[in-house]
This record gives C-alpha cells, structure tokens and sequence, in this order.
C-alpha cells in the first residue's frame, strides 16, 4: 500500500514537474489519436448517412457488419495491419511499420465501426422531416446532409467521443504496429505496459492518471451533450 | 412571381404494396390558384402532396411544365425547386426563428440583404418578438407563421399545405389564413389538404375530392358553396368524400 502511495506521490510530482519524456509521450498519444479521428470522420459519417437514408442492396448486411466490429479486439486490428505492411506483406514497400501513420492506420480501423455504427443510430432517429424541409427550402445535396447532421450533433458528438475514447486507451493495435519506440511511437497505453513490466510505477501511474481524467473529461461532455440533445427536442 | 404557370401532373400512379392509393390521376395548377382537396382519412391526399412536391416517387406518371411531358424522376429536383411542401406540423430546425428564415433565402445576397429580408419576413408574418426564441420551442400556429414566412421568402411557384390548421386555435387559424391569402395574392399556387372544408372557402377557387385514388368531385367555389347550403347535398358529398 505505501510503494502506491509512494508512486502515486511520485507521479504527481513527475506530472507537476513536467517531465520533459513523460509530456512526449502524452503529446504523441494525442497527435496520433486526433489524427486518426479526424481522417476517419468524414468518410465515416458519410457511411453512417448513407446507411440511415440510403436504399440499396445489402444495406442491412452492412448495418451488421459494422455493429460486429464494434468489439473487434483491438490485437487483431494490430495483428492483421502488422501483416499486411510488414516487409513481405501486400504494403510492405511502403516500409510504414513501426511508425505513427502504422498506428494512426490501425486506430482509424478501430474508430470507424464505432463511429458508423453510432453516427448510423443518430442520424437514423433523426426527423425524416428535417431532410425534406431542407430539401423543399431549396437545399442541395450537400447542404441537407449538413443540415440533418447539425440536427442530430449531440448523437454525433457522442459517436465522437466514444470512438476517441477508445482509440487513445488502446494497446494492441499501437504496440504491434507502432513498436514502442521512444520518443515516436510510444503512446500512452504502451508506456504503460512498458514501464510496469519494468517495475517503474510511477511513470506508469502519471500516464494512468492522464488517461482517467481524458476518460472523465470525456464521460462529462457525453453526459452534457446527451443532457442537452434531450431538452433540445 | 415568374411567368405564368401551367403545371400539369398526368396519369399518376401509386401503390404501397398491395393497396393501391392514386390511379391515373390528373392534376393541373395556375397561377394564383388556391385548390383544396378533400378527402378521407388514407385517401391519398399527402401521398399526391409529396409525389408534387418531388419528395415521393409514383409507380407511373409523368409532369409537364409547360416544355412537354417528363417523367417523375427527371424533374424530381426541379419539383423540388419550385415546389414547396409543408408538413402538417411544419419542421423546425434546432436553432432560432431568425436563422430558421435564414435558411429559405437564396444564396448570393449580402449580410446586410439577408438582415433585411428576415426582419421584413418576420414583420410580415408577425414574429419580430420571437425572432431570438429556439424554433423548436414554437406553439403550433407559431410553427406554422414560420414555415409560411420562409415561404414567402423563398417564392415558390406553388405551396403544398398539409392540414394546416389542425389543431390550431380560433386566433392562429384566423392569423395563417391571413398570410395565406396574402401569398395566394402574390401569384402563388396553393394546395391545402383539409377536412374542413368550410374554414378555406373564402380562400379556395376550386375543390377537388380525392377518392379510390382518383379525383372523383371538381366544384368551383360557387358550386362549393351551394353544396354546403344544402344540407342534404353536404351529406352526400361528405360521404363521398
């Protein structure tokens, strides 16, 4: 109990201190979570779209498809991607593996299911009205997929913030492809794993400490959007 | 107004399954021209709406504005265009009623141009003192003064209205037919769907009555009038309805 207290204290203090090392890692957890969702937003949202009002062959199939790869484990994610850039592999001139675009490769796999299966929910219990409204006020295409989308924002926002929860806390996927190199590809998760398994709880505390209170931030705004979406109907 | 409108739907057809809801049916629109159409509950009355309005696809049919007949879905977004529908309660984007009329502004006018056609659209539908409130936090008829403000800001050639006083009360029905003799003034077509028939006389030029999917019942309003002077005649003409 005293060694927890202890590293505990002595991550606090590390945090505080602003351990130049530890605040690296923090900054490429962020930089290739962040890069990851906003590459998978648009194509992601446009799926999600096309699912909820689009009418064609299979559409229920894919509906399937991407709620079952809400719970794709993220090592397989990892496994797979690792196959295909490693050197014999189909990418494998690319020569991508064991850098941040391998990684913002895998947790872009990871984020789009989440964000079409959720973005889907919203936007299909959205008020059919919203879009012919937008249609019969003279709206194109564009404008009225824009126009239900800010309809159903807090749902989408929520899509959001699940998929970037769960892409910036993940461990698989960035250790197989990203290596866990220091100072560029070790992340947050992976520090973790790396710097326990050494025995050095401290560090692994700080970053653990980061990620509940990115975890609680998140929860927070959830339950605020969420609150408002309620009232906002 | 644009030029003068000779808008004709011909031989419309529509199923949902295995019931059949408009057979051949023929519909044509003027300028200025406020028809009512009647008919029972399921009779296909919104179903006709939203076919004209480019939002539903008929089984058959075509459209002619005037270059020759065209089929549905080669003129869907022109329908849409020119052709605006308004839901029975009409939809009301999550924002204010200023930027709700924002949105039925064409584009290509200047700040300073869109202040000044909202503040005169809310002036005309008397809304200046909700201008700020959520649009979505409207009463019924509040709603429905929004939705026709955005249509006289936008001018469509014709205005598709479903039931559009239902469940409104004596002031808010008294204040939408206010405004809507005021767009059928301006030149635009008007369809209104309604059971009531009496409220939108002083209004209408024509009844239409829809029935087995057909337009079974074409009075002028001097020919309305009468039936609902005689009782005896409004019974039948209900029932057929």
């Amino acid at each position: 109990m005293s060694s927890l207290s202890g590293a505990t204290l002595d991550a606090i203090s590390l945090l505080a201190g602003g351990d130049a090392q530890l605040w690296g890692i923090i900054g490429i957890s962020f930089r290739v979570s962040t890069t990851a969702i906003l590459i998978a937003i648009p194509p992601s949202l446009l799926i999600a779209f096309l699912l909820a009002y689009g009418r064609f062959p299979g559409r229920r199939l894919l509906i399937s498809v991407f709620s079952t790869l809400l719970s794709l484990p993220a090592v397989v994610v990892g496994l797979t991607l690792y196959l295909v850039l490693s050197r014999h592999g189909p990418l494998g001139d690319w020569r991508l593996l064991f850098s941040q675009t391998a990684m913002v490769m895998g947790q872009i796999v990871l984020c789009v299911p989440i964000l079409v299966a959720m973005g889907h929910s919203a936007l299909q219990a959205a008020d059919r009205r919203a879009w012919e409204t937008a249609r019969t006020l003279g709206a194109g295409p564009l404008r009225a997929v824009l126009t239900v989308m800010h309809e159903v924002r807090f749902g989408l926002f929520a899509a959001l913030l699940a998929a970037y929860g769960r892409i910036i806390a993940e461990v698989g996927a960035s250790m197989m492809l990203g290596g866990n190199i220091l100072n560029y590809t070790r992340n947050i998760p992976t520090a973790i794993a790396l710097e326990t398994s050494k025995g050095e709880f401290a560090q692994g505390i700080a970053l653990g400490i980061v990620l509940l209170v990115l975890a609680f931030i998140l929860n927070g705004l959830l339950h605020y959007l969420q609150g408002k979406g309620r009232f906002a109907v | 107004m644009s030029s003068m409108l000779n808008l004709q739907f011909n031989n419309l057809c529509k199923r949902y399954r295995r019931r059949t809801i408009l057979v051949n049916l023929d519909i044509t629109l003027r300028d200025g021209e406020c028809t009512l159409l009647c008919g029972s509950n399921g009779a296909g009355k919104t179903t006709l709406l939203r076919i004209m309005a480019g939002l539903e696809k008929p089984d058959l049919g075509t459209i002619d504005f005037g270059f020759g007949q065209m089929k549905w879905r080669r003129c869907k977004k022109t329908l849409q265009e020119k052709i605006m529908y308004l839901h029975q309660q009409p939809y009301m984007f999550d924002t204010s009623v200023r930027k709700n009329l924002a949105y039925a502004l064409p584009s290509g006018l200047s700040n300073a141009e869109c202040s000044q056609r909202i503040d005169e659209a809310l002036e005309w539908a008397d809304l200046r003192r909700l201008a700020t409130a959520p649009a979505t936090n409207l009463s019924g008829g509040e709603a429905q003064r929004v939705a026709l403000a955005r249509a006289w800001l936008r001018i469509p050639l014709v205005l598709l209205l479903d039931e559009p006083m239902a469940n409104m009360d004596q002031e808010s029905r008294l204040r939408t037919h206010n405004l809507l003799r005021q767009l059928k003034d301006q030149g635009m077509a008007i369809i209104i769907t309604s059971h009531d028939t009496m409220q939108f006389q002083s209004l209408s030029d024509r009844q239409l009555i829809l029935k087995d999917g057909k337009i079974s019942i074409e009075l002028s309003t001097n020919q309305a009038e009468n039936v609902t002077a005689f009782p005896l005649a409004q019974t039948s003409l209900h029932d057929t309805a």
